[in-house]
């Protein structure tokens, strides 16, 4: 039986009151998230949707988060901490502090957060958070994203934490320094707008808020104790114990190593321990994870196992425990380049599920896509630079219940896509097909989802392409007796001049060229055997899995005609494999 | 006497209602007949008939909003659909736009899209961004999916190209090539829908449209018969997502237009309410069963979208919660829905939070004070608990209750887990439920930049007028006005609409430089192509009103504003005047203005019918049964637990310059109105009820 609502400190709230107050938390913060959609420039924000938003306390604990981007999140409390040490007590009404460098609490350059503090009556009462992730931020690549960097130097313009907007008005020096500093500074600066005038609306509400509230302190404080509270309550309903697993990434992209991630994670009466001991050290390439970004994608694969409508704030964080050794991959020190750590990222939440199965495997899938792979083409059309940023989602592996899902965002964030449409109207390139990669699922019980496919032909004289995608070695995990899905592929060309590019490129392509991407299919879960037939046999009738794929892996004989499956033939096809019918 | 009725086909019941010229309005609830809603529609119409003693024969036209496009896709029992793509993208349909609508949940499940990938199949060809012809039209490719659909027994299927919105050459080639060699395929071209640029929208779109025809081709033949049979003669008008009219046959060729049909009278309804008693702009709050719905009228007007998503279930009022549903691209009421209503159920999380709905105990079993079978604790108990609600019997003596029920059901599941008593949690389970109901209030006010506290609000349905104080509140709202015939009222909402025909073209290019000649060539097709529709529907250009807009956005975004553009021709001058407002609503929208170039992205055309009777709240009154209750007081609780006599009445007792001070229960056949201490209510109008804090009803 629960308790009343009790922060840990300060008055016993009413419980309609504060059921009240968190339906109103939860509508100021979408609100922000829908200013920062409506207003922005750049495809990366306004279709792909790569940006997020929260309310923190004025002690920076994350109270409430936006629908958008749950990775960025956990990076929050660190990144404040540097915002505090840099500005705290000096900030006023209408200033904004944005920051990118990975070493004081961000994530990678691109990510620029903005933090906006809201005052009543001078004091500070709560800030704003706006983090987007921006078309280029300068640097060695178009995009800012390359993987084959070797320090952070080289990624673009690193700014710590900076008063960008002062009183209202945009820092002229600032804004002079990105503006020369970036590819594309109306977009970049458009963007940062767009940030600010998100947070505008934000602190507008809050503060209509904190003005209905007796003590919004108090109810602050209660929504965090209830998420933890929430949190705590279900993890004590799991079983004691240390569980480990291990997955990887291909490599970093410099060297044929694979990179290891290797997670510990133990149960204990009031919390989790997640010990990232054992895993690679840090890397030459850029795809280093800062402890922060380490953090956030931990904390997020544990909520992610939670039942329950809980709050995604900082109560959930304060239930589990998380190291990794310094210097590692996981936990790298300075210079070391990070822009493309999102892949690790993905690949902290594959091992965290793969361990997190253990625990509790009536709710984790097998491995999905295992991360967006990231497609960038920069160049000059009629000497005006332009910046494809694109990414390609994926599917999600099988589940204990069901089947994955085709074509879909990965779970740690909640990214869209960028029309091919608005793609062809805004940049000189045709995309040529979009669509799902048949038989690239992981055969189990429940199938894994299709892999996605997408081309683009440039068509300006020449520009550079950086793409970045893993799982062409390491393909995503089966579970339960599930198989792994099919392996991710970058190809060049068409016809009998195609060839396979690696994982991670960065190079020049020239008018004419056409890229074509694969993304890995889901990964299994259950006994392919087990699966139901008719379920197979309705995969082939609508043409996501072939016949032969069928009769393959799941010894099941279908007739294309009719997409009914063939009793006799499939029997046939048992016996011949010793299994039983 | 020609007399018109509205229908409108709920959930539970169909409501209709019939206005004779002068006036005098009747109404009938008959149970929905969920497999052909059409029998339970003619009863309707039989029983007001009957009431009414007036003959088929003179009813004049009939108005419906119908629920036939939406239930076809929540059952899925659409058409055999069929989809042709360019070369490479079959999969758009199914990829959508990859979100999810809700976050951490790995149990979710996607919608299975309305056409198997099977049966979506490509042809040869190309448009590129520009119009160009990438790659010309194969037609044997379009010969051999053509076998293809055959041999599957395609019904319907649905054209969209890549980039057809430009060029739609392409589409209309291959349309008509169909037409011949598959004459009994029923088709759809994405342009012929909204040609607009998003191949998903628009696909997602059109592949609506070829599921819902057959179905909706059927079910309005079907009914028209069924009307013939019993004498009417008159044309049958279906409401449309954008509080319109469209012609039967108009239906017949886009349902896509009528999939938000069913809550479109009651929006239009309030529009026109507003017209007659000086309130032109309000806030819409109908809260039925299951949900409560928002939306807000300006100037008159229903607010519109130009693309909404429908799906199963519930609707968040969150506005970039995606994937959960089937885009549509076509101009709606912008309608934020919760899961509180009536029957929404009251309980408590592991964590000690108190949560309402969305979960619905619906009208059977319904609320545990029905007494059939439910004993978890809804809105509907709090309200019974609270002395709100009649204790004997509900809709108007016909549904007998037992307060006992609603009680020990809040004791059990809210009270005790949460240390409460009774009382405190039945206050608890209103207030949750109107922090709800607040919140899509929000999503159409708030976070479309209007202020609340400078609007009405206008609350219907069977339980907007018992929250609409409370809701009000706690927005700051002042002004409350309760609808006449609050239980029928998006039936009688029906009958004040008029024909409506959208029609949109892009125009893409910055506004500063697109050449003055394109815009007005592209006027003067949008008007040719709005009057032809109306041609069609009887209306001559005299009886016709067009409403152009333009839709205009910052260089470099992709979300636009609609913004309105004078009747006369496009001038140079009307360059200046249109940037000038797209400025101002964009501040008022967003906060901020910029001084960037504005682009052009599609000019719009609502080409309006005007109908000759649409009903005149003014002269509306109500024939007395349907607004007969119990008088005399009644024991109430009042948040904070204090417990007060208040007066009760039946609403025919609210005559015109009648004041009644709170605390008062006003009741009538199919709703009761909650008046607390501190406020009144007088009549004003076409039985309208005005509610306001007592010190501004003066």
């Amino acid at each position: 039986m629960p308790d009343s609502i009790t922060p840990t400190t300060g008055p016993l709230l009413d419980p309609i009151g504060f059921a009240v107050f968190k339906n109103a938390m939860d509508a100021i913060v979408d609100e922000v998230a829908f200013t920062v959609l409506r207003t922005a420039r750049s495809e990366i924000i306004k279709d792909v949707m790569d940006y997020s938003a929260a309310i923190c306390d004025a002690s920076g604990e994350m109270v409430a988060q936006a629908k958008t981007i749950a990775q960025h999140l956990g990076a929050i409390p660190e990144a404040m901490r540097a915002v505090n040490a840099a500005w705290g007590g000096t900030l006023k009404p209408g200033d904004a502090v944005i920051m990118n460098d990975p070493y004081s609490g961000g994530m990678h350059l691109p990510d620029i957060f903005m933090f906006y503090p809201i005052f009543i009556s001078e004091r500070l009462l709560a800030w704003v958070v706006v983090i987007c992730h921006h078309t280029d931020m300068g640097g060695r690549v178009p995009g800012s994203n390359a993987a084959d960097s070797t320090e952070i130097y080289q990624e673009g313009l690193r700014l710590p934490p900076l008063r960008l907007y002062h009183d209202g008005a945009m820092d002229r020096t600032l804004e002079a320094i990105i503006g020369l500093n970036v590819r594309v500074p109306d977009r970049v600066l458009g963007d940062l707008r767009a940030q600010y005038a998100a947070c505008q609306v934000g602190a507008r509400e809050i503060t209509k808020l904190a003005g209905r509230t007796s003590d919004f302190p108090a109810h602050v404080a209660a929504l965090l104790d209830y998420a933890e509270r929430m949190t705590r309550t279900e993890i004590a309903t799991w079983p004691r114990g240390t569980f480990h697993f291990t997955d990887h990434i291909d490599s970093d992209g410099l060297s044929e190593p694979p990179v290891v991630l290797q997670v510990a994670i133990t149960v204990r009466d009031d919390g989790l321990l997640v010990d990232w001991e054992g895993s690679s050290p840090q890397v030459g390439a850029a795809i280093n994870s800062t402890l922060s970004f380490t953090k956030s994608n931990t904390f997020l694969s544990v909520r992610c196992a939670l039942k329950g409508d809980i709050p995604n704030n900082a109560g959930v964080f304060r239930c589990i425990e998380v190291r990794a050794p310094e210097g590692c991959v996981l936990n790298p020190l300075p210079p070391a380049p990070v822009a493309a750590r999102a892949l690790t990222g993905y690949r902290v939440m594959d091992t965290m599920f793969g361990a997190l199965a253990q625990i509790v495997p009536g709710i984790m899938p097998a491995a999905g896509e295992g991360g967006n792979t990231v497609v960038c083409l920069g160049g000059l059309q009629d000497r005006v630079p332009f910046i494809v940023v694109d990414m390609i989602s994926g599917c999600w592996g099988g589940r204990p219940d069901q089947d994955g899902i085709d074509a879909i965002t990965n779970p740690s964030q909640n990214l869209s896509n960028t029309p091919v449409e608005v793609m062809e109207r805004q940049h000189p390139v045709r995309i040529e097909e979009y669509g799902l990669v048949p038989d690239s699922c992981g055969a189990g019980r429940y199938r894994g989802g299709l892999g996605l496919r997408r081309s683009y032909r440039l068509l300006a004289d020449s520009a550079v392409l950086q793409l970045r995608a893993d799982r062409l070695r390491f393909a995503p995990y089966g579970l339960a007796g599930g198989e792994p899905g099919a392996p991710s592929g970058n190809w060049l060309g068409e016809g009998n001049a195609k060839r396979a590019l690696p994982g991670k490129v960065t190079m020049t392509v020239v008018r004419g060229d056409l890229v074509t991407h694969h993304q890995a299919g889901g990964g299994g879960h259950g006994d392919p055997l087990a699966r139901d037939p008719d379920a197979v046999a309705a995969d082939v009738w609508n043409g996501k899995i072939t016949a032969f794929y069928a009769a393959r892996h799941h010894a099941v004989a279908v007739d294309t005609e009719t997409g009914a499956v063939d009793r006799s033939a499939t029997l046939r096809l048992r016996r011949e494999r010793g299994v039983a019918t | 006497m020609r007399i018109r009725i509205g229908v409108d086909v709920g959930g539970t019941f169909t409501d209709v209602i019939l206005a004779r010229p002068d006036g005098r309005a009747f109404v009938s609830k008959v149970t929905t007949t969920p497999a052909d809603p059409g029998e339970g529609v003619v009863a309707g119409i039989k029983a007001v008939l009957a009431d009414a003693r007036e003959d088929p024969g003179n009813v004049a036209e009939i108005v419906h909003g119908t629920t036939v496009a939406s239930n076809t896709i929540l059952q899925r029992t659409g058409a055999r659909t069929g989809l042709l793509t360019t070369a490479g993208f079959r999969d758009v349909l199914e990829i959508g736009r990859i979100r999810t609508p809700g976050m951490f949940d790995l149990g979710w499940r996607k919608p299975e899209p309305l056409v198997p990938r099977r049966w979506r199949l490509e042809v040869t060809e190309r448009i590129a961004a520009d119009g160009s012809v990438v790659t010309p039209l194969d037609e044997e490719t379009v010969r051999a999916a053509a076998e293809t659909f055959r041999r599957e027994r395609i019904e319907s299927v649905a054209i969209c190209f890549i980039n057809s919105y430009v060029n739609a050459a392409h589409e209309r080639q291959v349309h008509a090539l169909l037409s011949d060699i598959a004459p009994d395929i029923m088709l759809t071209a994405s342009c012929d829908v909204l040609p607009e640029i998003k191949e998903y929208e628009r696909t997602s779109t059109a592949v609506v449209n070829a599921y819902l025809l057959p179905a909706m081709r059927q079910y309005l033949v079907r009914l028209s018969g069924r009307l013939a049979a019993i004498g009417i003669k008159a044309p049958v008008q279906v409401m449309a997502s954008n509080g319109g009219m469209i012609g039967i046959a108009a239906a017949q060729e886009r349902p896509v237009f009528a999939v938000g049909s069913g809550p479109a009278g009651g929006v239009t309804g309030a529009a026109r309410l507003g017209a007659t008693t000086m309130t032109p702009d309000a806030i819409v709050f109908d809260m039925g069963g299951t949900t409560a719905k928002a939306s807000i009228v300006e100037q008159g007007r229903p607010a519109l979208v130009t693309e909404y998503e429908f799906r199963d279930g519930i609707s968040s009022p969150s506005r970039f919660i995606k994937g959960g549903g089937f885009m549509l691209k076509v101009p709606a009421i912008d309608i934020a829905e919760v899961g509180s209503g009536g029957g929404s159920i009251a309980r408590v999380d592991a964590g000690g939070l108190l949560l309402v709905g969305p979960e619905s105990a619906g009208g059977d079993p319904g609320p545990a004070c029905y007494g059939r079978g439910n004993t978890r604790p809804t809105v509907t108990d709090a309200n019974m608990v609270l002395g709100y609600l009649n204790p004997a019997a509900l809709a108007g003596g016909s549904l007998p209750v037992d307060p006992a029920l609603s009680h020990s059901a809040i004791e059990q599941h809210v009270a005790r887990p949460l240390g409460l008593s009774v009382i405190e949690a039945a206050h608890g389970i209103r207030a949750v439920a109107n922090a709800g109901m607040a919140r899509a209030i929000r999503a159409v006010t708030v976070e479309r930049g209007r202020d609340p506290r400078e609007m009405v609000l206008m609350a219907f349905g069977g339980g907007g007028p018992l929250h609409a104080v409370d809701v009000a509140r706690a927005l700051d709202i002042r002004q409350l006005l309760i609808t006449p015939a609050s239980g029928v009222f998006s039936a009688a909402g029906m009958l004040t609409a008029d024909i409506e025909h959208d029609v949109v073209r892009p125009v893409l290019g910055p506004l500063a430089s697109i050449a003055t000649a394109e815009i007005e060539s592209t006027l003067a097709d949008l008007r040719a192509d709005g009057l032809r529709a109306l041609a069609a529907e009887g209306y001559a250009p005299e009886n016709t009103s067009l409403r152009f807009a333009a839709d205009l956005r910052y260089l470099g975004q992709s979300s636009d504003l609609t913004i309105a553009l004078p009747d006369t021709a496009f001038v140079e001058g009307g360059r200046a005047a249109l940037a000038a407002a797209f400025h101002a609503a964009y501040r008022v929208s967003y906060g901020y203005q910029a001084n960037e170039a504005i682009e052009l992205v599609n000019l719009r055309l609502t080409a309006v019918g005007l109908a000759a009777e649409r009903l005149d709240f003014s002269r509306l009154h109500l024939d007395p049964s349907a607004v007969k209750g119990t008088a005399g007081t009644r024991q109430i609780s009042l948040p904070g637990g204090t417990s007060v006599i208040a007066r009760l009445l039946a609403r025919d007792e609210m005559v015109a310059g009648v004041t009644v001070s709170g605390p008062a229960i006003i009741e009538s056949y199919d709703t009761t109105i909650l008046l607390p201490p501190g406020y009144a209510a007088r009549t004003v109008d076409a039985g309208a009820i005005v509610i306001a804090p007592i010190e501004e009803n003066a």
